[in-house]
């Protein structure tokens, strides 16, 4: 690994971890091997949003031209957000992308993927499903973010209808994250849901 | 005349009668199509490096203080130390802000901008700049005309 991203990658480590958000708990970064290439990140979902409560893991790759180029971060945590793939966790988020700058460092990026938990940006959409249902029907999204918090990401809120539902898929030989992603797409319609499933 | 006045559903200046320019203003701007923000695009990728000529003549300075670092590789400044400062005022190693506006060309602080060498995207800077303008322009009339 070049040199300028390893020493940085060092001197942010302990910037963040002197940071008052990591003292607070509300956010956490890990190494991952020795080489400074690889960490985990950690950031708990924002209080008054379906992912309060939650606890949510990242993936984040530092390049060899870092920070002349953005870490590369998707979630591994499960997450209902219409700017995160469902599937791959992939984000969609201007300063990881052509917004990137070399100032910006992996507290500032960790503290804007938290934002983006906040405040989705559904016109800019990574998980175009997802983005729909945001538009079109919100209390049905919050409920579903809400579930997929509490089914991956340790949130207190259980929802029985939901739990319910992915339990009959269950039933039938569905593997369980297939199920979810199913009734999440076609609005809990058990039906519907099936009807794809099995076609 | 008369009647070209009233196809457009226009009255005649009677005499002594002022033109109402901002009326006018608003009218030659919805006629044009330039109510609408038709220029909302975005430069879809990292803009293009800064120019030769901008980073030639970014400024050598000599760092005073001790309680500052780089923004690029974090280190910190010795007092005495060369550093580069952008029109902005933040200061780099040479080394680090180099390569940064080799790859584009804003300040990886504050965004600032420095000219590139790169044409198209300057026309679109340039364009951008006129459709705020315009908003801008349209707003004070439109605040001119309705408060
Ligand atoms: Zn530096
Ligand atoms: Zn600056």
């Amino acid at each position: 690994m070049a040199n300028i991203a390893a020493k940085r990658i060092k001197r942010e480590f302990k910037e963040v971890m002197k940071s008052e958000e990591v003292a607070g708990g509300t956010i956490k970064l890990e190494l991952i091997n020795d080489s400074w290439t690889e960490l985990q990140g950690e950031i708990v979902g924002p209080p008054d949003t379906p992912y309060e409560g939650g606890t949510f893991l990242l993936e984040i790759k530092v390049p060899e031209t870092y920070p002349f180029n953005p870490p590369k971060i998707r979630f591994m945590t499960k997450i209902w957000h219409p700017n995160v793939s469902s599937v791959t966790g992939a984000i969609c988020l201007d300063i990881l992308k052509d917004q990137w700058a070399a100032a910006l460092t992996l507290r500032t990026v960790l503290l804007s993927i938290q934002a983006l938990l906040s405040a989705a940006e559904p016109n800019d959409p990574q998980d175009a499903v997802v983005a729909k249902q945001y538009r079109e029907d919100i209390e049905l999204f919050n409920l579903t973010a809400r579930h997929w918090t509490n089914a991956y990401a340790g949130g207190p809120t259980a929802i029985w209808e939901f739990n319910q539902k992915v339990q009959v898929l269950l039933d039938m030989g569905v593997e369980e994250d297939q199920a979810r992603v199913a009734l999440s797409t076609f609005d809990w319609e058990l039906e519907r849901a099936t009807e794809h499933l099995f076609s | 005349m008369a009647g070209y006045f009233e196809e457009m559903g226009w009255a005649e200046l009677e005499d002594g009668q002022q033109p109402n320019h901002l009326l006018d203003m608003a009218r030659f701007l919805i006629d044009f199509g330039l109510y609408e923000d038709n220029f909302t695009g975005e430069w879809p990728r990292l803009p293009p490096p800064a120019s030769k000529e901008a980073v030639q003549s970014l400024a050598d300075v000599t760092v005073e203080t001790d309680d500052k670092s780089c923004p690029i590789c974090l280190k910190k400044f010795n007092i005495g130390d060369k550093a580069k400062e952008m029109p902005c005022h933040h200061q780099f190693h040479a080394k680090c802000i180099l390569t940064w506006l080799d790859k584009t060309n804003s300040c990886p602080f504050c965004r600032h901008e420095l000219p590139t060498d790169n044409e198209g995207y300057e026309a679109f800077k340039k364009e951008k700049k006129r459709a705020e303008q315009r908003k801008e322009d349209i707003e004070t009339l439109h605040n001119s005309m309705f408060s």
